[in-house]
């Protein structure tokens, strides 16, 4: 059975090719244009892998990734990060989250930076969901 | 000078002697002659500083003696000796010009007086002549000076750089120096003398010094202020004036007019800014790769879009990667075009325009990307403004870059129950100026990012925005003489407005 991939990106443009290199994979694409609309995605449909942009309107990726990492029945989820932010500027919003919040979240499992190959992007999904 | 040597004149030898005796033993110096002739002869020879002579001679008499003596110098002294009861000639003898008389027979005491006196008349004019001489000395010596003095400040005035001219009270130029020469392209002698104040400056600078004037002593002088002048070859150069009003005695006698040349300082101010304006773009430069690679990953994403379209024969595939590539090529154009008027120096082209039209074409622009976005675009015109007098470029752009920037606000906006709105209104203000105002209900600008609204590289939209466009916004008005204006509330909205000159066209009267 077709895995369902959710790509959360603002960008028009990234959604669009990463559907295209989706659908030419044989997974399932589905779309998401913020943070907010992302979560209510991965509630209602339960993706096998989240691709994540970082920099986006109503509830940056940064949000929503701590927020899938601390939820006990969402943090099984794969999350690939996919951006145009340096994993190094990533990493430090973060720790600055983990000390003004509290506790710790796990480093990314894939950090992509754009621009990205389409064979790249679907061997880190291949990676992940094996 | 001592007045010590005595002509005496007697036809009566005796009484020469006698006189002469006497005067001898008094100190003095003495020559005789015993007719007039003989008189007018030593006194010319010996030249004495007083004659006292017998009135009644044979020949040439005491008259006749005096008024020859007064001919050769009025001021000698000449004492008349007369008979008792001769007053006629007497009267006559004081009337050309004798100094003294005494009567005969000569008593020494009356005598010795007269003399006295006429050396006191002789030492006062004496004195007097010193006076005078010294008077004329000193006057000049002062006319030296004062020639001098002119000579400088002629020369001052000649070789100042400023532009020195001065007018009478009837506003005639009488100063009008080189450098007011090269600067008003008007050869001096074409002007001194010769042009009025209305001849010289325009009608504008003219009522400024002529106000000035008319306000009397409150505005002798005023501070340093800045024009546009008009030289007679057609340049126009920027300069700074100052004007002193001349008083004498509480008279207005004249006006003096200081300009300086300010075309190399405005060039240096302009390259500065300039300068500023390139290094502000330097600095955008890192926030601008950002963009920049954004694009790149719409263009790569695009292609490969399309590629699958191709090889799959799928149209919507082709379409969909089509529509992201020419996307992208936009962006790039409308970077570049920021990029070029941020740095490059532009006069506005100012051309009858209409700005509700304008308003309409951006609007129209617009308006699918806003649906899709879910904010609802609405427009309110004044219709009262009619054409007017500007840079149809200028307004089309800047208002572009407000109302993308108003949608965006939307998009951004958290709270999504909202149903967002972007409003477009013109107005007429009082026929200063005219607005146009964008107002949306998006996501406001908490203080920090209203601080930095138009500074360069800087951008509330992450890797989205290029941090140029109110930037460009800015200058493009800044440039049309107006002003943009900034209202906002986090979480309620923002209003921009922009205000510019209001010049009215006046739509040809066809009847």
């Amino acid at each position: 059975m077709s895995k369902k991939i959710l790509v959360v990106d603002d960008d028009q443009d990234v959604r669009s090719f990463v559907v295209t290199v989706l659908e030419e994979n044989q997974y399932i694409p589905l779309v998401a244009q913020d943070g907010v609309e992302g979560l209510e995605m991965i509630e209602k449909h339960k993706p096998d892998l989240v691709i994540l942009d970082v920099l986006m309107p109503r509830g940056s990726g940064i949000r929503l990734y701590r927020k899938l990492k601390t939820d006990e029945e969402l943090k099984k989820i794969p999350v690939i990060m996919f951006t145009g932010i340096a994993l190094k500027s990533f990493l430090k919003s973060q720790k600055a989250l983990d000390e003004f919040q509290g506790g710790e979240v796990p480093k990314p499992d894939v950090y992509l930076e754009k621009p990205i190959e389409p064979e790249d992007l679907v061997a880190a999904i291949k990676k992940k969901l094996g | 000078m001592l007045a010590n040597k005595i002509l005496i004149v007697d036809d009566e030898d005796i009484i020469v002697r006698l006189l002469s005796m006497s005067l001898r033993s008094d100190g003095y110096e003495t020559v005789t002659a015993n007719c007039g002739e003989q008189g007018l002869a030593v006194f010319k020879a010996e030249a004495p500083d007083i004659v006292v002579t017998d009135i009644k001679m044979p020949g040439m008499d005491g008259l006749e003696l005096l008024k020859k003596i007064k001919d050769i110098d009025p001021e000698k002294e000449v004492i008349i000796v007369t008979g008792h009861g001769d007053i006629d000639s007497t009267i006559t003898a004081l009337q050309f010009g004798a100094s003294d008389f005494i009567n005969k027979p000569v008593r020494d005491e009356a005598l010795a007086i007269a003399l006295e006196r006429a050396k006191a008349k002789i030492a006062i004019r004496e004195k007097l002549k010193e006076y005078t001489e010294n008077l004329e000395f000193k006057i000049a010596e002062a006319t030296d000076e004062i020639r001098r003095k002119s000579n400088f400040q002629r020369l001052l005035i000649r070789s100042s750089n400023d532009a020195i001219v001065a007018f009478d009270h009837d506003w005639k130029v009488v100063v009008f120096n080189p450098g007011a020469a090269n600067m008003f392209g008007e050869a001096v002698k074409d002007v001194r003398n010769k042009m009025s104040i209305d001849e010289l400056y325009t009608p504008k600078i003219a009522k400024i010094f002529k106000n000035q004037a008319k306000e009397g002593k409150q505005q002798n002088t005023f501070p340093w202020r800045e024009n546009i002048i008009n030289t007679k070859d057609g340049r126009q150069i920027p300069v700074r004036y100052t004007s002193n009003v001349l008083h004498e005695k509480g008279e207005f006698v004249g006006t003096v007019n200081f300009f300086q040349d300010l075309t190399e300082i405005k060039r240096l101010e302009k390259e500065l800014v300039q300068s500023e304006r390139l290094a502000a773009v330097g600095q955008t430069v890192s926030g601008l790769a950002h963009y920049v690679k954004n694009i790149l990953i719409g263009l790569k994403g695009g292609s490969y879009v399309v590629d699958v379209g191709i090889a799959k024969n799928d149209t919507e595939k082709f379409k969909a990667g089509w529509k992201t590539i020419k996307r992208n090529i936009k962006r790039v154009g409308d970077l570049t075009q920021d990029l070029l008027t941020y740095s490059k120096q532009r006069e506005p082209e100012f051309e009858s325009c209409s700005p509700n039209d304008i308003v309409n074409e951006v609007i129209e622009l617009i308006t699918d990307m806003a649906r899709s976005n879910g904010v609802f675009v609405s427009k309110e015109f004044d219709t009262g403004i009619g054409e007017v007098m500007a840079d149809p470029q200028t307004i089309h752009r800047s208002l572009l870059n407000l109302v993308n920037n108003a949608i965006d606000a939307c998009i951004e906006d958290e709270d999504t129950s909202k149903k967002h709105e972007v409003k477009i209104r013109t107005y007429v203000d009082n026929n200063n100026y005219f607005g146009l105002e964008v107002k949306d209900n998006g996501c406001g600008m908490d203080e920090d990012i209203q601080k930095q609204l138009f500074n360069p590289m800087f951008s509330s939209k992450g890797g989205k925005g290029t941090g140029l466009g109110l930037l460009v916004t800015g200058k493009l008005i800044e440039e049309h003489k107006g002003v943009i204006e900034t209202e906002t509330s986090p979480g309620n909205g923002s209003t921009f407005t922009i205000k510019l000159p209001y010049e009215k066209v006046n739509t040809v009267d066809k009847n």
